[in-house]
């Protein structure tokens, strides 16, 4: 038993877990260990044997595991609270667990808890650790874990239960599934169960057996033959590794589909890339999230594959996806982090770097965008000593300063500076595709392509950090930056260089030397010097690099322009424009293409904003809005450069992107008109061009409008046809307001109005018609119905009569002639008025065209705006003996104007009815107008020869006039003045 | 050991036993509806008839909906060959018929075929519910040796049978499966049989791709997802082993690399992988208890052997949790394929169980 008392010496100098256990406890049990043991001599001798060794070293040596008999049966000592502390064999472990969990050995569940917990330390995923647990319940489980649990349940219930429904509404027929359907296959084709009986297989049936499966046996025959004659050594270096991401379809046909159905499969597809992706098979994870997104594009599946992209290296794919995500979500964090890791990848660390502080400012504490970002940081720093030893940078200014100031001669001029390109130079700036603060045109650097990424940031930074005095980070790179803009060399081809007086031939960074005085509150345009301040301000602090500075200066400029309620859009164009340059400069796209857009509005076919724009759109992947544009400055200035290279770029992208019929897809390049070609250099976008472009807007509006309306007047019609003619009024006044001018459609709408025996619009719609079209039949003849309908048979006859000398075959015109001159004749006879026989407008039926809308009473067009609409109106009003309206007519025409309408019109019977007209109306609500009118009216043409031909009843008539005109009181005239106007009359 | 396993339960998944209903019929599949909260359960009345039953899970109870008695015992059925809209259900019985029903009128199959000889086995299904592109089809295996694919347009034969040739011996199929079904050329049929044969047949070519022998009976074999190329594929066993075999890499004598886990002391009656993650998938086992794994691929999925031919290599295996739930073989589970960690499973104490798997988001 002595070995008994040393193993409790051990035992009870174990560390803490077994020595926490009280001493009587584990002797106790120990004790127990060891009275089983005791019968087997065998083991005892093993005791013995390995006894030493663990009271004279107590920690083992490798060489200890040796001796351990994996196969044999655990000595009985082993199973020891010290002896498993410090056992590291985890197979051996697992060992005297199962004979400690057997019992065999008697039952210690505290040296099984032991034994169990060290073994986890050891590898937690030993399988002896494995126990079998119940089942757990609602019960067993805390109270919030289970309403948790019960609650997601119980609203996907409810869920499934609508959609079950949904699904259930939309029985659809076998016939429509089936059509999308891939043909059944061969039918019953046989397969040998065995594999080397392959060759054996033969078709037991060959019935529905469709040609594409014949063509399957014979390609697989072929596959076969090929393996026979390669032989062994074809079999050897076989292995099928079943790889097939270019097999999977990335577009689905989902038309047959409903919503719900979609949605699930969206998010199947969606969740096989993700488990692919994890499976790291990035180009399979691309193809299911392809297809993901041809049936539902959603952030989530774009974001993912923009991560698949990113791993696989395919940097543009990357791109894009993060701004498809950005342009559905603004602002998503994960896709501007993911933009942030393109933007470095592709070098471009300043848009990089612009991404990161977005994801910060919207989560300070993103590790990933911290990391991301001071990682970048050192790069940038580490970049600019080793630029500062390079050469010059050769840069050409590509595009003159837009700003108005640009002609002010001075040297302090202070402008935003075009992105430009560099050519040659040591340092090349030749960051790969797609340097996205060089606005993105310069894809194909000029350089050698030996700068890398971050060359951009450049040299000077010291000289103008130590100016501007910001030493923020940021700010140094893209001072830094901006130097590389600034520091202009002009290059004497382009037609443009004009403009660009600052820096100038000096060749390096003199323009902006940091003595030069600048005149911050130089004039700018209409801006009141507030604003032109705020906007020099901000032009210096573009031309320091400090753009998010400019880009304050220039939002408060714009800010202060819409508050002073100044109207000088050059002005605020160029505000937008230069605004423009500071989003583009700091990557942002998005806004920079907005506040393009915004100046392109007030100044149409400006170049800088057009540049800028599709600077942008470019480095947005857009290209075809890029292509759009750079086209559109092409045909302003065909000299930018930047412009030819880009769109000779994209032009490929997008041959590749869409194939030989890329054109097809893109967007309508505008016609730029002659007046803003090349003039740009001298001067403001013009009124002619901003009317070019009101008139491109107008152009657009009338395809849109022409469509609706055709539209419209297909269901006036199709109504009138069913007999809805009420319904069919309503789309012909619909699209009568998108086009005023649309003959048939009031000759169709006078047709409702007739059936709806509505007579006075539907002569009205005559009217107007006939205003339009003179010689309309529909039009006279439907007025004939109309004015038959309003019992106005004498205008009746005349309309028909018109009809007739047109057109003699129309019957219907002629049966209702012969009708309306029967009613005609009563009406002659009840009443005893001769009026109508004046206006019978027979004599006047001559081919004139003018003459047919004398039967006209109550349309009569009070606005003319010349004179022969003037002339209908009068006439108009003098057929049907309305002075009323013959009144409001001359009231509303300018007396000076009087003369010129009326003068083919002038004879006896209008001066006479003016005069009535003046007479009876005019002269009490406004006597001035009669006296101007009339003062007016006797210098018309031929005036005294018509005076001379009235009779003298006439006279008398304008006498009396004269005569009230002056007993009326009024400040402007005299009854002197009267006197002499009626002297000319009289 | 208590006190970690009582820190743990935040991080791993729980098996909660939601619902439990005794049946009074030997259930023999459980079926989610697909896109709602009903379940399927097929089986045999003790007289010797086929039952189906349909289950709504309402207020945390399973209310039974409809019940048809058929004239045969049920063995099995599939969702996998119907549209959504449709959402008929195929099934296989012990006479050897393929029948597929419309549940909303349950009383006469819209297609039937005296598909086989023997009972059907097993039955599974593919190109319906939008998994698997190309045409639809079920696959049906049975005692009487063959495997017989179905399109169920067309009446009354099979559009591919694999039989032994005459002479062989005609060993018992317990277990079909579809699978690298990822376009509309390509798909796989994986059989099971009771020698432990497991045989995979190239719809495409219409020949034996690969076959493997596991020493037991080959009780259940699952493509990791049937609409992908084909990526794992997990078989188990009579004697409570499984395998997974990375389907990626075929070697041309080594076939598809495995590793394989015995955790159950019985058979392995079913395995049934996650439809949200394909890399997590349950075990339910002969002694009522079920294993939940995941699988987890190795840093690289291929290598080139002695003679640079490309050869696969498997993952690891960790269990994630167990239960058990019934001391009678679990014959049946199935995962919702809707709600992420809801499952039904069937036993032969005569219930069926709707079970909550927690926390598999985050595995």
């Amino acid at each position: 038993m002595s070995v008994a008392t040393t193993e409790r010496v051990v035992g009870l100098n174990a560390p803490p877990r077994a020595a926490r256990k009280s001493a009587v406890g584990a002797n106790a049990e120990q004790r127990r260990l060891w009275t089983p043991g005791t019968n087997d001599s065998n083991r005892r001798v093993e005791v013995f044997y390995a006894r030493p060794h663990m009271s004279a070293d107590a920690s083992f040596s490798p060489h200890d595991y040796t001796t351990v008999d994996y196969n044999g049966k655990v000595p009985v000592e082993h199973l020891d609270y010290g002896y498993i502390e410090k056992c590291k064999d985890v197979k051996y472990l697992e060992k005297i667990l199962k004979v400690l969990r057997s019992g065999k050995e008697g039952i210690y569940p505290q040296l099984i808890n032991f034994c169990e917990s060290h073994l986890e330390k050891l590898n937690p995923r030993s399988r002896a650790l494995r126990k079998e647990n119940s089942v757990v319940t609602a019960a067993s489980l805390s109270k919030d874990e289970w309403s948790q649990v019960a609650d997601e349940l119980k609203i996907w219930q409810e869920e499934t239960k609508q959609r079950d429904k949904s699904l259930q509404l939309h029985p659809i027929s076998d016939d429509v599934v089936n059509k999308n359907m891939p043909p059944i296959r061969g039918s019953n084709c046989f397969v040998a169960l065995s594999q080397n009986s392959n060759l054996k297989e033969k078709r037991e049936s060959l019935k529905c057996v469709l040609p594409r499966d014949y063509r399957e046996w014979d390609k697989f025959d072929v596959e076969e033959e090929c393996e026979k004659i390669d032989g062994g050594q074809m079999v050897q270096s076989s292995a099928i590794i079943n790889t097939g991401h270019s097999e999977i379809k990335t577009q689905l046909d989902v038309s047959l589909l409903m919503q719900e159905e979609k949605r699930l499969l969206a998010n199947r597809e969606k969740d096989k890339g993700n488990e692919a992706f994890k499976a790291k098979d990035y180009e399979e994870a691309v193809a299911y999230y392809s297809r993901s997104l041809s049936i539902i594009p959603s952030v989530a599946a774009f974001n993912n594959r923009a991560q698949a992209e990113i791993n696989l290296k395919h940097w543009h794919n990357a791109m894009r996806d993060c701004q498809s995500v950005l342009q559905l979500e603004p602002g998503n964090v994960k896709a501007l982090l993911r933009r942030a890791t393109v933007h470095k990848h592709m070098g471009d660390s300043q848009l990089a770097a612009a991404d990161l502080r977005m994801v910060l400012m919207e989560e300070p504490l993103n590790a990933a965008a911290t990391q991301l970002l001071s990682e970048i940081e050192k790069k940038l720093i580490k970049c600019q000593p080793e630029e500062q030893r390079r050469g010059k940078k050769i840069l050409i200014q590509e595009m003159e300063v837009e700003d108005s100031n640009s002609n002010h001669g001075t040297e302090q001029k202070v402008c935003p500076v075009e992105p430009s390109q560099p050519v040659g130079g040591e340092d090349g700036s030749a960051a790969p595709a797609e340097k996205g603060d060089m606005g993105n045109a310069q894809k194909k650097p000029h350089g050698r392509g030996d700068g890398g990424p971050h060359s951009e940031s450049n040299s000077h930074h010291g000289h103008w950090k130590g100016k501007g005095g910001s030493s923020d980070k940021y700010k140094a790179s893209q001072e830094a930056k901006d130097k590389e803009a600034n520091g202009t060399s002009k290059r004497g081809s382009t037609a443009s260089v004009q403009a660009d007086q600052s820096g100038g031939s000096k060749g390096t960074l003199l323009g902006g030397s940091a003595g030069e005085t600048v005149n911050l509150d130089a004039p700018c345009g209409a801006l009141p010097p507030p604003l032109a301040r705020l906007k020099n301000e901000g032009n210096l602090l573009f031309k320091n690099g400090q753009f998010a500075d400019a880009l304050e200066k220039y939002s408060h400029a714009i800010q202060g322009y819409t508050e002073s309620g100044i109207d000088s859009p050059e002005d605020l164009c160029i505000l937008y424009s230069n605004r423009a340059a500071c989003y583009l400069k700091d990557g942002n796209s998005q806004d920079c293409i907005q506040d393009c857009t915004k100046a392109l509005e007030l100044q149409p076919f400006s170049l800088k904003p057009l540049l800028r724009r599709a600077m942008a759109y470019e480095t947005l992947e857009r290209y075809r809005k890029a292509y759009v544009d750079y086209k559109t400055v092409l045909q302003i200035d065909t000299s930018v450069q930047a412009a030819h290279d880009s769109v000779n770029r994209i032009t490929r992208l997008l041959i590749e992107q869409d194939g030989p019929e890329w054109r097809e897809n893109l967007p309508e390049i505008p016609l730029v008109p002659l007046s803003a070609q090349q003039h740009h250099i001298k001067e403001p976008p013009s009124a002619e061009v901003l009317q070019a472009r009101a008139e491109k807007a107008a152009r657009d509006a009338e395809r849109k409008a022409e469509v609706l309306f055709t539209a419209l007047k297909q269901e006036g019609n199709d109504f009138v046809k069913k007999g809805q003619h009420q319904d069919a009024l309503g789309k012909y006044t619909e699209c009568l307001k998108i086009k005023p001018e649309e003959c048939v459609i009031y000759t169709n709408r006078a047709l409702c109005y007739l059936k709806l025996e509505r007579f006075t619009e539907a002569k009205q719609d005559c009217d107007a018609a006939l205003k339009l079209e003179p010689t309309n039949k529909k039009a006279f003849y439907r007025r004939a119905l109309a004015n038959k309908g309003l019992k106005d048979y004498l205008a009746c006859s005349s309309d028909l009569q018109e009809v007739l000398q047109q057109d003699p075959n129309v019957q219907e015109a002629e049966k209702e002639l012969e009708e309306v001159t029967v009613l005609l004749r009563q009406s002659l006879a009840d009443a005893s008025s001769a009026k109508p026989r004046r206006t019978v407008p027979i004599i006047e039926i001559d081919g004139d065209e003018q003459s047919s809308c004398t039967g006209e009473d109550i349309s009569i067009n009070l606005h003319p705006t010349n004179s022969q609409e003037f002339g209908q109106a009068l006439n108009a009003a003098c057929s049907g003996k309305n002075t009323a309206a013959c009144a409001d007519l001359l009231a509303s025409t300018d007396p000076q104007l009087l003369p010129q309408y009326l003068s083919t019109y002038l004879n006896g019977h209008t001066i006479s009815f003016i005069m009535q007209a003046l007479d009876s109306h005019l002269l009490e609500k406004d006597p001035n107008l009669v006296y101007q009118h009339l003062s007016y009216l006797h210098s018309t043409d031929r005036f005294s020869v018509v005076l001379m031909m009235l009779p003298k009843e006439e006279h008398h008539h304008m006498t009396q006039l004269f005569e009230r005109l002056s007993a009326a009181e009024s400040t402007e005239y005299t009854k002197n003045d009267v006197q002499n106007l009626a002297n000319k009359y009289i | 050991m208590r006190s970690a396993e009582m820190s743990s339960p935040l991080a791993k998944p729980q098996i909660i036993a939601h619902i439990q209903k005794s049946l009074n019929y030997t259930v023999f599949d459980s079926k989610w509806i697909p896109c709602s909260a009903k379940f399927v359960c097929l089986g045999n009345f003790a007289r010797g008839t086929g039952v189906m039953q349909i289950y709504e899970v309402q207020h945390g109870e399973a209310q039974l909906i409809k019940e048809v008695e058929k004239p045969k015992p049920i063995k099995c059925g599939t969702f996998g060959a119907t549209s959504l809209q449709q959402r008929h259900i195929a099934t296989g019985d012990f006479d050897g018929n393929l029948n597929i029903w419309n549940l909303e009128m349950p009383e006469l199959p819209v297609y039937t075929a005296k598909a086989h000889k023997e009972i059907i086995n097993s039955i599974d299904g593919v190109g319906g519910l939008g998994i698997g592109d190309g045409a639809p089809e079920i696959v049906t295996g049975s005692r009487d040796g063959t495997v017989k694919v179905w399109d169920p347009r067309q009446k009354d034969s099979p559009v591919a049978n694999m039989e032994p040739i005459e002479g062989e011996t005609k060993r018992d199929c317990w277990t079909v499966a579809f699978g690298h079904a990822f376009n509309d050329q390509d798909r796989c049929v994986c059989a099971g049989y009771d020698n432990g044969d497991i045989k995979l047949f190239d719809l495409r070519n219409m020949s034996v791709r690969w076959e493997t022998n596991i020493k037991n009976g080959v009780c259940c074999v699952e493509f990791d997802r049937k609409d992908i190329n084909m990526n794992k594929l997990v078989t188990t066993s009579l004697e409570g082993k499984f395998h997974v075999f990375d389907m990626r890499t075929q070697h041309p004598t080594k076939g598809f690399a495995s590793v394989s886990e015995k955790a159950h002391k019985s058979t392995i009656w079913q395995v049934r992988h996650l439809p949200q993650n394909r890399d997590i998938f349950m075990t339910a086992g002969g002694a009522g208890n079920l294993h939940l794994w995941k699988y987890e691929y190795p840093a690289q999925r291929c290598k080139k052997d002695s003679n640079g031919v490309d050869v696969g290599v498997a993952g690891s295996i960790s269990l994630l949790q167990n239960a058990t739930l019934s001391s009678q073989p679990i014959a049946s589970l199935d995962w919702s394929p809707d709600k992420q960690g809801l499952c039904v499973c069937s036993s032969f104490d005569q219930s069926v169980r709707v079970l909550i798997v927690t926390k598999l988001n985050v595995v």
